[in-house]
């Protein structure tokens, strides 16, 4: 039933110049046991943007998002085909080191992640995973990357404390500086704000438009408004099929494909 | 309206009626144990002393002012030898089971067989060690003792430590492996710290079961009434435990003997809630 639904819409992708691109996912698939979570998937990703996933529930943005790091290798009966470049090499080739590759990609939760250790720990951990650090490398690791969380104001003075002792919005903003200790090329946040109050939202999301001039970022969000306000580009998916891609100003404002058009209006989802 | 009013009277009673088989039930189990504590404290405490940590156990209608240092030292070397198996091989086997192995078809045998090990005997437990090290090494020893001791604790930590890595969301695991680090430091680094009250919970409910173990120590350490001069190396042979020397005591028509045994049990007590509040404080303070 829903296969043929989506079977008649012709899938429109405008992508960015092509040597703009620092990813590009491929006809992917992907299996959860015999369910198809996904089906032939493509999704260009521009260098030193913010690249946006909307659509319904259970339309598949997320599963996309946790391919391009590998994390659902962590699940025996989770699959992935077709192909995803990234710097020359296949992510879903089974030669690939996902812990290198998750070292150069990495992820920020729905919900805040801190682990149960102090704040500055929190920060450090990734790092010290990828080589020792002197003492003072590592102060200056930990500050540059809470700053740039626009965390380092609030938390400069207990830096000791446990991270768990955060509010939600710090704690998210922990986990963002912690995925970005390890300067990583690609972020990928998956409905960073959706346990956010409003004003941890905005503070997040001036973060992420700050991060963009060093870093590539993927964000799935529920959130249209959120969408449109951050991304440059923006993928609308449904039924495990990328349905519309192209920048996001075109895409919200004159959608190619109806159905992208009908989510955008709130007609469904 | 009525009707309303009828079904509200009938819920309050149900509710009340309820509270109060609780409250019963509760009142039950606590007077229980507070006369079992109350016997103790009031019989054990006339026995402590300076005597019963600095001398041995007494002979038979002996002049001699006995006490239970052999006895004390003896269960703390078993006890501490078995805990430290316990612990090793409890937590790696429970970890193996939440993190790595536990949905294979051999892993499945493993949790079950854990679990029937949770509920054997002791004593058969004390027989298999005494046919597996005390025969073949012609002796009773306090080795054989502790290793009696940790195969009853080992499935205890086991079990404790696989729920609560269960408990542990999966979210943490994914943030680890997130941020590039393998699978063994994720458990060793976030998911460990993460249940460390948990972990400590499991050694201690190890600990609170063999620090009172009497029937598998009858048969694999028996009882020293002296202590070794080489007090250090007491497990190579019989060695005295406080449980084993309170059931040989207790039966005796002895007075001396008699409130030894009481001043052991009291010290059991004392041993066994003493860990236990210093665990929680320690996790407590870990956690801050």
């Amino acid at each position: 039933m829903s296969d043929m639904t989506t079977n008649d819409i012709q899938s429109v992708i405008v992508p960015p110049p092509a040597d703009s691109l620092v990813l590009e996912v491929k006809k992917v698939n992907f299996f959860y046991g015999a369910n198809q979570a996904l089906h032939g998937v493509d999704l260009p990703v521009k260098r030193h943007a913010i690249t946006a996933l909307i659509g319904p529930s259970g339309c598949g943005k997320s599963t996309l998002l946790r391919i391009l790091n590998r994390i659902y290798d962590l699940y025996p009966g989770q699959r992935a085909d077709g192909q995803i470049l990234f710097d020359g090499m296949d992510i879903l080739s089974s030669k690939v080191d996902v812990t290198a590759l998750r070292a150069r990609v990495g992820m920020v939760f729905q919900k805040p992640t801190p682990f149960p250790m102090s704040i500055y720990d929190n920060v450090a951990f990734g790092v010290r995973l990828h080589g020792a650090k002197s003492s003072s490398e590592m102060d200056e690791i930990v500050e540059e990357s809470l700053r740039r969380a626009a965390l380092w104001d609030e938390v400069k003075d207990k830096l000791t404390k446990s991270g768990l002792g955060l509010s939600g919005g710090q704690q998210q903003r922990l986990c963002v500086a912690r995925g970005i200790a390890v300067n990583p090329e690609i972020l990928l946040l998956d409905e960073p704000a959706s346990a956010l109050d409003p004003i941890s939202t905005a503070k997040l999301e001036d973060t992420l438009e700050e991060l963009k001039r060093d870093y590539t970022i993927v964000i799935v969000t529920h959130n249209l408004q959120q969408a449109a306000r951050l991304s440059d580009y923006t993928g609308f998916m449904y039924l495990g099929k990328m349905i519309e891609f192209g920048p996001t100003a075109d895409l919200f404002v004159t959608p190619k494909v109806a159905k992208t058009g009908e989510y955008i209006g709130g007609r469904f989802g | 309206m009525i009707a309303n009013q009828s079904r509200a009277l009938r819920r309050k009673a149900a509710s009340w009626l309820f509270t109060s088989a609780c409250l019963v039930a509760t009142v039950i189990a606590l007077t229980a144990l507070l006369l079992i504590l109350w016997s103790l404290v009031t019989q054990g405490v006339s026995a402590i002393n300076l005597e019963i940590f600095t001398n041995d156990t007494p002979g038979a209608a002996s002049q001699y002012v006995g006490g239970l240092r052999n006895a004390i030292l003896g269960s703390i070397m078993m006890c501490g030898v078995a805990m430290l198996i316990a612990i090793g091989v409890g937590i790696l086997a429970g970890t193996w089971l939440a993190e790595i192995g536990g949905n294979t078809p051999y892993g499945h045998a493993v949790r079950f067989l854990n679990d029937v090990l949770l509920s054997v005997p002791s004593i058969l437990v004390g027989l298999f060690i005494y046919q597996l090290l005390v025969v073949p090494m012609n002796g009773f020893s306090g080795w054989a003792g502790a290793i009696a001791l940790a195969i009853l604790a080992t499935p205890i930590v086991a079990r404790t430590t696989e729920d609560i890595l269960n408990l542990q969301p999966n979210s943490l695991r994914e943030a680890g492996m997130a941020l590039g680090a393998s699978q063994f430091v994720t458990i060793r680094r976030v998911i460990w710290k993460a249940a460390g009250a948990g972990l400590l919970t499991g050694g201690l409910l190890g600990f609170a079961r063999i620090s009172g173990e009497t029937a598998p120590l009858l048969l694999t350490s028996l009882n020293n009434q002296f202590l070794p001069e080489e007090w250090w190396n007491m497990l190579s042979g019989p060695t005295a435990s406080v449980p084993v020397v309170m059931y040989n005591f207790a039966l005796s028509p002895d007075d001396v003997w008699i409130k030894l045994a009481w001043g052991g049990a009291l010290l059991v007590a004392a041993a066994v809630l003493g860990i236990n509040v210093l665990g929680r404080w320690l996790a407590r303070e870990k956690k801050m």
